[in-house]
């Protein structure tokens, strides 16, 4: 039987999803809603009777004092009426708690083929809207269709008796299960094959595969097990751990590099080995608190003496172009698997987000698939209901906008853990699968989502790429599965855990079962969400919220006791064996049959042209601009940029404090509106340590040289660190890498061997910058292609790539977080410093952005002169000494003067003529608007300015003026004497939050 | 000695056990935090504490209401046994997503001694959005809150999307009359918000940010005061370290508002059980 209950909100109270659509369908698309009330459906197909329907109605899903309810459609009148619910198949979390509630209060199980699908219904009244308006609605701002189907009913078409009439979302796939055997008569018919069924077989695999398969004794041995020709299984395990994805193709691939102008040529091997694991590895040598690095799922550090932390990052970019909340709360939940899947398991203490999309206000011709406007609302929300959900401080986070990003827009999320050094006497840090150990799969079962999906990021967006991949993540069952295995971990009874990501069963028993060397894997006792999923498909599902755990067998009923108390599904799947063979069956027949070292048998590298055309060769100039007349106004202007102004909207909706270690917010000044320079967090409670954490993306002055971008970059994250207490001698770095394609084609990708060359100088730019600075790797991910081809005005599809872009994270270990600093200036009377050189680098700078404008002056970090500078700041901190300190970062000394005034509501009078600069008469323009780097910005109290003198002797540190509350007023001396900028904290208030201040 | 013991729930999302925990230990008492399921099947009897607390996190992911799955869930199966709690003068916290869950269940209000009855209710922000920022709390000095003892104003973070107090208004007069209101929000010198945003964060009808039940025994409130366990948690601290130091005072270590407030349930047992 098929019944549905309605509730919404009483009508006296307000409807914050229905005002949210008010506002937004003014605002995005200037319709007029006059009034709207959002509806609550839960279509239950079960054999439920009419009194435990009506006790369920009552006693779970309506609240007496705010809801109404009914088991017929509720008489709520409107002029048109939109009904939104998932595609079958599509993760309905809500769905899924109701099934919960319902089977606790009742005590009974639903059976196979019953269930419960949510969907919502908004009534709008509005006399003049029309039908094509509401469509509009519908589909541009209430639903996607990707995962989403809606219908609309006028007053009229509405039958009172029927509603929305929904139908149950219940996904029948009617199949038998089965594999195909493939053929490998020749390499074209293998191609075309992989063509067909979406393999994304690298054209030059295809030879070393046929080899293999054809090889006598590989035939032999198959026959054995009632095997000849590959099986779409097999092919289906190769394609995943060949994907660009899994295998980091390109940053092991040969880069032959030729720079145009100086004729240096040169050939490298693997921008991974030379540039990330070489330095890291000889720093790992040097650095006593660099635990474990370069293998597992992230990378471990030493926080204290008891416990080591854990981070990684990753990005989740094609899934959130499509659907952007599916795909981002996917991304936060996914990247939270690889703490919980380091080692023998970390707990979660903080994250972080990064988005880059396009300008939100864009209304050109071109139609990327999702507006940059919805998509960002799409991933903010996405983050933040994954992110506090999981019960995991979100503590910092960037968003930035370039029209690159319209392309394909970026979402990084990272992940921090923490975990005690031994837990039942074993080191944390290590594990191994051990022949004999039981594969026991934990959290979500497997559907068809996410098929491909590591395939399809390894490809630039198309209108072919298969929108199947977008999932939708579900933090409460992966929450209470993080809570299982924490209690299993301290009991000693995981011998290794890793997640299942990219790839799914594929790459994480694929990969986990090279320890013991082999594996048998009985697919059909993995749990699926609906039957007649073939064996490819739940060996390849990424359905998420899944871990693999090898345990002993002697621990299996421990095991499973833990598991049913948390209510966490767990299923043996398999056995790893020390076979030598990748064995899978299904009800005993054998479906994969291949050998564990089958990835080492030759499969080529990648191969790339790079060429590189220095600035000067691509017609970059300085552009010539006089001098301002109105330095106030241009101020304010720089201020109102949308990557410098007040993103506090952002912020707020992230819990940045649960777990209640916070010491240094996103947030921070007398108003509690400006971005920190840093985090800092707490994750062991009973200690004062704490752990600081900054992230930087430059993508800009990749517009000039990748090179300067990257080692920017890495010297803002530092500094970063340095300005609330960091600690030099422990740094540690994550590397984000997305870029665009990098393989040339004449027509499709002309300037794919430039991209490459941009490249191998960031590669480069981050071991100079790593060892100059000595930052291990801790981890790093790559993300290629991102590039999308968008539909133009006349149907033509244009090529918009994003900038070659890094992320970086940093860490540090503070001793003691009550010697943190923050940068609002804390008192009158105090002296304000600039230490490090100002020079003429306005290159790809925000003032030049400004007026469309890149130049070519990029800023170059001077990595020696910076060393001493940092760990003099360092020092000066450590003794208290500054009441404030700040880094230097985008829009220059201009800018973050102003961020400092406003953050201690105070005045400061500052004297341009006195900042350290570059040999050559520096304009005002300059000395304010250059992004030099390896600056700060500090103020220092009376009684220790004789001693912090001294202690900078000798490096470009200079008192540049005051901090005063005579007025609040930040005032600007030029270089010629002149009072050129005069604004209050107010007018500059004023100006931050112009873009996005109504926003809440 | 013998010991105060709190029971902190846990599992099916709630996430905030850990600080909530740490903060009774630093209370002087002894924290157990236990799954829910230990307690619906009996392997962890309620009798054996003499605090309960609920915490905050997304139990059931805030599905069909905060705290409404997790109400309906102890309620079924354990019902009785915190009825017998209340009986007993034993206390019980509900912080956050264990506010919502206490006016599900009809521990608060607890209006003529019905503990059962749902008449108040926390709803969405009128700000539309899940918020995070700290708030100025001024509390009622002659509530009967065991736990606000001696407590006038104090800051803490609000880190909800459904933190919005609202009910009838012949209930919120009956809250007043036994003064039930336990904290409200209020600006920074300590004076109710009066509904002004963002001093009033979500639009609480009379900035009622926390309320108790008649004998002050049981205790809802939505911001955090777990997560004020240290000094450093306060968003001011750096500034207000700097500005004693001119003063030439030492930074102050002790107690925070929050450990206080817990503290003050913890001796309320000592003071009646021991």
């Amino acid at each position: 039987m098929i019944a549905c209950i309605e509730i919404a909100l009483k009508q006296s109270l307000r409807d914050a999803q229905a005002s949210s659509l008010i506002k937004k369908a003014a605002s995005y698309f200037g319709i007029h809603i006059q009034s709207a009330r959002s509806i609550h459906m839960l279509t239950i197909e079960s054999d439920l009777g009419t009194a435990d329907l009506e006790q369920v109605r009552q006693k779970i899903f309506t609240n007496p004092v705010t809801q109404v309810s009914s088991m017929s459609p509720l008489e709520i009148d409107f002029h048109w009426c939109i009904w939104i619910g998932f595609r079958p198949g599509v993760k309905d979390n809500p769905g899924a708690t109701a099934m919960e509630a319902i089977e606790d209060l009742l005590g009974r199980s639903f059976k196979s083929g019953e269930g419960i699908y949510t969907s919502r219904r908004y009534c709008l009244t509005g006399e003049n809207l029309t039908r094509s308006q509401v469509e509009t609605l519908a589909r541009e701002l209430l639903s996607n269709p990707i995962i989403q189907q809606f219908k609309i009913f006028s007053s009229a078409d509405w039958d009172p008796e029927k509603g929305a009439d929904v139908k149950p979302a219940r996904v029948i796939l009617d199949h038998t299960p089965c594999f195909d055997f493939i053929d490998i008569d020749s390499d074209q018919t293998l191609a075309a094959i992989s063509d067909q069924r979406n393999l994304a077989l690298n054209i030059r695999d295809i030879p070393i595969i046929r080899q293999y398969f054809l090889d006598q004794e590989v035939v032999a041995q198959r026959k054995k097990m009632g095997l000849s020709k590959p099986t779409d299984v097999e092919l289906e395990y190769i394609s995943q751990a060949r994907s660009d994805h899994c295998n980091h193709n390109t940053f092991n691939g040969i880069f032959r590099y030729k720079n145009i102008l100086t004729g240096e040529q040169a050939v490298e091997q693997s921008l991974f080995k030379t540039y990330i694991q070489e330095p890291t590895l000889a720093l790992k040598e040097k650095k006593d608190w660099v635990v474990s690095v370069l293998w597992d799922n992230a990378g471990v550090g030493e926080f204290d003496e008891e416990n080591n932390y854990v981070i990684t990052g990753e990005t989740h970019n094609s899934p959130s172009n499509m659907e952007a909340y599916g795909g981002a709360i996917t991304g936060i939940v996914g990247v939270y698997r690889d703490p919980m899947g380091t080692g023998l398991g970390s707990k979660l203490f903080m994250g972080s987000f990064g988005f880059c999309v396009g300008d939100i206000n864009y209304d050109g011709p071109l139609k990327p698939p999702l507006h940059p406007r919805r998509l960002l609302d799409g991933v903010i929300e996405g983050v933040r209901d994954g992110g506090n959900k999981s019960g995991v401080p979100t503590t910092f986070g960037q968003t930035l906008f370039d029209p690159g990003y319209m392309g394909k827009s970026l979402v990084f999320v990272t992940a921090l853990g923490i975990m005690p050094k031994q837990v039942a006497g074993q080191p944390s840090h290590e594990k191994k699968t051990s022949p004999g150990d039981l594969i026991i799969m934990s959290g979500g079962r497997v559907g068809k989502d996410g098929i491909h999906g590591v395939t399809a990021s390894s490809e630039s967006y198309s209108e072919n790429t298969p929108a199947g991949h977008v999932q939708i993540g579900d933090p409460y069952t992966q929450k209470k599965m993080h809570d299982f295995l924490l209690e299993c971990r301290d009991e000693g009874l995981i011998r290794f855990i890793t997640d299942n990501g990219g790839g799914g069963l594929s790459s994480s028993i694929g990969e986990s079962a090279m320890i013991s060397n082999g594996c048998v894997v009985h697919l059909d006792q993995v749990p699926l969400k609906y039957e007649g999923l073939d064996m490819w498909e739940i060996w390849v599902s990424e359905s998420q919220e899944r871990m693999t755990i090898a345990i002993d067998p002697a621990d299996l009923d421990r095991f499973m006791t833990k598991s049913a108390d948390h209510g966490v599904e767990s299923t043996v799947i398999g056995e790893y064996t020390d076979s030598g063979k990748l064995h899978i069956t299904y009800q005993g027949k054998t479906c994969a049959y291949v050998d564990m070292d089958l990835l080492d048998k030759g499969f080529p590298a990648w191969e790339f042209d790079a060429v590189w055309l220095p600035p000067e060769t691509r017609g970059l100039f300085e552009p010539v601009i006089r001098r301002p007349a109105d330095f106030n106004s241009l101020m304010t202007a720089m201020l109102e940029r949308p990557n410098i102004c007040s993103k506090e909207w952002i912020i707020r909706q992230y819990d940045h404090e649960v777990q209640g270690g916070s010491v240094i917010k996103p947030l921070v000044g007398v108003n509690r509106n400006i971005p920190s320079d840093a985090s800092v967090t707490r994750p062991v409670l009973t200690g004062k340590r704490g752990l600081a954490f900054s992230q930087t993306l430059l993508p800009w002055y990749s517009k000039i040289d990748a090179y300067h971008m990257m080692t920017c970059t890495i010297d803002e994250a530092v500094r970063r660190l340095i300005a609330v207490g960091g600690c030099f001698d422990h740094i540690g770095g994550v590397d984000n890498f997305c870029w665009p394609d990098i393989g040339y084609h004449p027509r499709t990708n002309p300037d794919g061997r430039f991209k490459a060359a941009q490249l191998v100088r960031a590669c480069r730019a981050l071991k100079d910058a790593c060892m100059a600075y000595e930052i291990p790797l801790l981890s790093g991910k790559d993300s290629m292609y991102v590039d999308g081809h968008l539909e133009g005005a006349f149907g033509e599809r244009i090529k918009v790539s994003a900038l070659e872009t890094v992320q970086f994270s940093a860490t540090s270990v503070v001793d003691d977080v009550t010697r943190c600093q923050t940068l609002d200036p804390k008192a009158a009377g105090d002296f304000v410093y600039v230490a490090g050189i100002t020079g003429n680098e306005l290159g790809a700078s925000e003032y030049y952005d400004l007026f469309c404008k890149t130049g070519r002056n990029v800023p170059q970090v001077n990595f020696a002169a910076n060393k001493i500078l940092y760990k003099t700041v360092e020092k000066t901190v450590r003794m208290e000494m500054p009441a404030s300190c700040h880094a230097v970062a985008r829009g220059g000394l201009g800018v973050h003067l102003a961020l400092m005034a406003m953050a201690g509501n105070l005045g400061m009078e500052i004297d341009l003529t006195q900042v350290p600069a570059a040999p050559g008469d520096l304009s005002d323009e300059i000395l304010l608007f250059s992004e030099s780097a390896g600056r700060f910005i500090m103020t220092i109290p009376p009684d220790h300015k004789a001693v912090f003198d001294k202690l900078c002797k000798g490096l470009a540190v200079c008192c540049v003026g005051q901090v005063t509350d005579i007025h609040d007023r930040l005032k600007i001396t030029g270089t010629r004497g002149k009072l050129i900028v005069d604004l209050s904290c107010f007018a500059l208030e004023q100006a931050f939050n112009k873009p996005f201040g109504e926003m809440i | 000695m013998r010991q105060v013991n709190a029971l902190i729930l846990t599992g099916f999302g709630l996430n905030c056990d850990h600080e909530t925990a740490l903060a009774f230990e630093l209370a002087g008492a002894r924290p157990h935090r236990v799954h829910i399921n230990a307690l619906v099947a009996g392997k962890i009897d309620l009798a054996d504490f003499h605090i309960l607390a609920f915490g905050g996190g997304f139990s059931w992911g805030d599905d069909h209401g905060a705290g409404v799955i997790q109400a309906v869930k102890l309620k079924n199966h354990i019902g009785g046994d915190l009825l017998s709690f209340v009986d007993q003068g034993k206390l019980i916290i509900g912080i956050c997503n264990g506010f919502q869950a206490l006016v599900n269940l009809g521990l608060l209000p607890g209006l003529n001694q019905d503990y059962t009855r749902r008449s108040v209710a926390i709803t969405y922000n009128d700000c539309g959005n899940f918020r995070d920022q700290w708030v100025h709390l001024t509390a009622a000095s002659d509530s009967p809150c065991v736990f606000t003892k001696g407590i006038g104003t104090a800051d803490f973070p609000v880190r909800h999307g459904e933190g919005k107090f609202i009910a009838d208004p012949d209930v919120v007069a009956a809250l007043k009359a036994g003064h039930q209101v336990v904290f409200q929000y209020a600006d920074e010198k300590g004076i109710p918000a009066n509904g002004a945003f963002p001093f009033n964060p979500n639009g609480s009808i009379q900035d009622i940010a926390g309320i108790c039940d008649p004998t002050g025994k049981i205790f809802g409130l939505m911001p955090h005061p777990e997560a004020y366990n240290h000094v450093t948690n306060h968003p001011d601290w750096t500034r207000k370290k700097q500005l004693q130091k001119r003063l030439k005072k030492p930074f102050a270590t002790q107690d925070t508002p929050g450990i206080q407030l817990f503290g003050n349930g913890v001796n309320y047992i000592r003071e009646r059980f021991f």
